[in-house]
């Protein structure tokens, strides 16, 4: 039977004025669970994967695609593992992971883009996310309307809309200038704005 | 309908026009019903997409993981198929279980100390903790004493037994650490002591992430 805590009691006077931070201990928990890791330990590992796999899988499936998404997301934790000694503790775990995520994400995308006809931007390809469907039941969802996007838009979009990234910060991961970035992100929005009520 | 200053909205938006450009283009969108309604459908657009959920794949990608870096998965696939099964335990058994080794690798140690014969280093280094401190060590170390400073500042929220048992086995755990430290004063090369107060150190960050997760849980 779980261990249950029946009441409370202050052991320490005083203790009841403190302010708790639920986000510290949290993140407290999470770095000591990285050091875990770095020394080999396979359950502190798991259990950092357990909380952060849903937010890098989402990010991998919208940068890249769904079918490719399995395996980066899972190259993602390996090369995590294989790193965490450079994890100094001076961000939140989830931070680093999500940086290195990117990183793993871009250098994947030249070979996962290649096969993929979405990568071209003329703009039959704008025309296809764009196009207001016809009928409410051919619609396509938001989600899925991002996974339209040409390559180069949908990549700013999610690093900029979703997942936070400054214009400058992007056009250094992307190798773009910040005007392109800026640009790519007002196509995307503007293809985009025709699928908000279907998502 | 398209004008020139629809193409600079999503730059309206994000605060990135000059403050010339801003009065100007706020000037257009009072007289301007069309690029107005792009305006909204452009902010809702950004709502819309900083609310997207996180799903997780729809296959555990863990096991593909454990098996590539070599690392034993807490699932355990259930031998009748239904399913898995996540192996769980209760504080008080893994408590249980911090002290049991604990005494056990202390008692090792001791017994490995006193069985040795002097090192020829003996005497003439410092402890351990104090040489060849690793970035790792050192990271260790400063994860123990945040979830150190967690507890004392969250252990109000956990009832008295708790309390009594996190601090017992810390106690334990404290002194198996002071053994190795002072063996390896002796014997700083020693492997075995090397391992085992790394062994100890370790243990005793997953008892106060433990008990970090408890109280944070009661918070």
């Amino acid at each position: 039977m779980p261990y249950r805590i029946t009441h409370m009691e202050l052991t320490i006077p005083r203790v009841a004025t403190l302010r708790r931070d639920p986000d510290q201990a949290a993140k407290d928990a999470e770095t000591a669970d990285a050091a875990l890791a770095a020394s080999g330990d396979g359950r502190a590992f798991e259990r950092l994967y357990r909380t952060h796999v849903a937010r890098v899988h989402s990010l991998v499936r919208r940068m890249i695609g769904p079918d490719h998404a399995d395996d980066v997301a899972q190259d993602v934790f390996i090369r995590a593992w294989t790193k965490l000694s450079t994890f100094r503790g001076d961000a939140a775990f989830g931070t680093w992971l999500h940086r290195l995520a990117v990183n793993v994400i871009l250098a994947r995308r030249s070979t996962v883009g290649t096969e993929r006809s979405r990568i071209d931007d003329s703009e039959h390809v704008w025309e296809g996310v764009a196009g207001r469907p016809a009928a409410p039941e051919m619609s396509m969802d938001f989600e899925a309307a991002i996974g339209r996007l040409p390559e180069g838009a949908r990549q700013v979009f999610v690093l900029h809309d979703i997942e936070g990234y400054h214009h400058e910060e992007i056009a250094d991961m992307l190798g773009i200038v910040t005007g392109t970035s800026k640009s790519q992100l007002h196509h995307a929005r503007m293809a985009l704005r025709r699928h908000l009520d279907r998502g | 309908m398209k004008d020139q200053w629809t193409d600079r909205l999503s730059e309206y938006l994000d605060g990135d026009l000059t403050a010339g450009e801003r009065t100007a283009l706020e000037a257009h969108l009072a007289a301007c019903g069309v690029c107005r309604v792009t305006l909204d459908e452009l902010r809702r657009v950004v709502a819309r997409a900083q609310a997207l959920d996180d799903r997780p794949p729809a296959a555990d990608l863990w096991p593909g993981i454990a098996e590539h870096i070599g690392v034993v998965s807490l699932a355990a696939r259930r031998v009748d198929g239904r399913g898995r099964r996540r192996l769980s335990f209760t504080m008080p058994q893994l408590a249980a279980a911090a002290v049991a080794l604990a005494l056990f690798s202390a008692g090792s140690a001791r017994l490995l100390f006193r069985n040795r014969p002097p090192s020829p280093t003996q005497g003439t280094t410092a402890i351990m903790t104090n040489v060849g401190m690793s970035p790792l060590d050192a990271r260790t170390a400063a994860s123990v004493a945040a979830l150190e400073e967690n507890l004392a500042r969250n252990r109000g929220q956990l009832d008295t037994a708790t309390v009594r048992v996190i601090e017992k086995n810390l106690g334990i755990i404290d002194r198996a650490i002071r053994d190795a430290q002072s063996a390896l004063a002796a014997d700083p090369a020693n492997a075995y002591l090397n391992q085992h107060l790394a062994q100890e150190t370790r243990r005793k960050l997953e008892l106060l992430r433990q008990a970090a997760t408890l109280a944070s849980a009661r918070s």
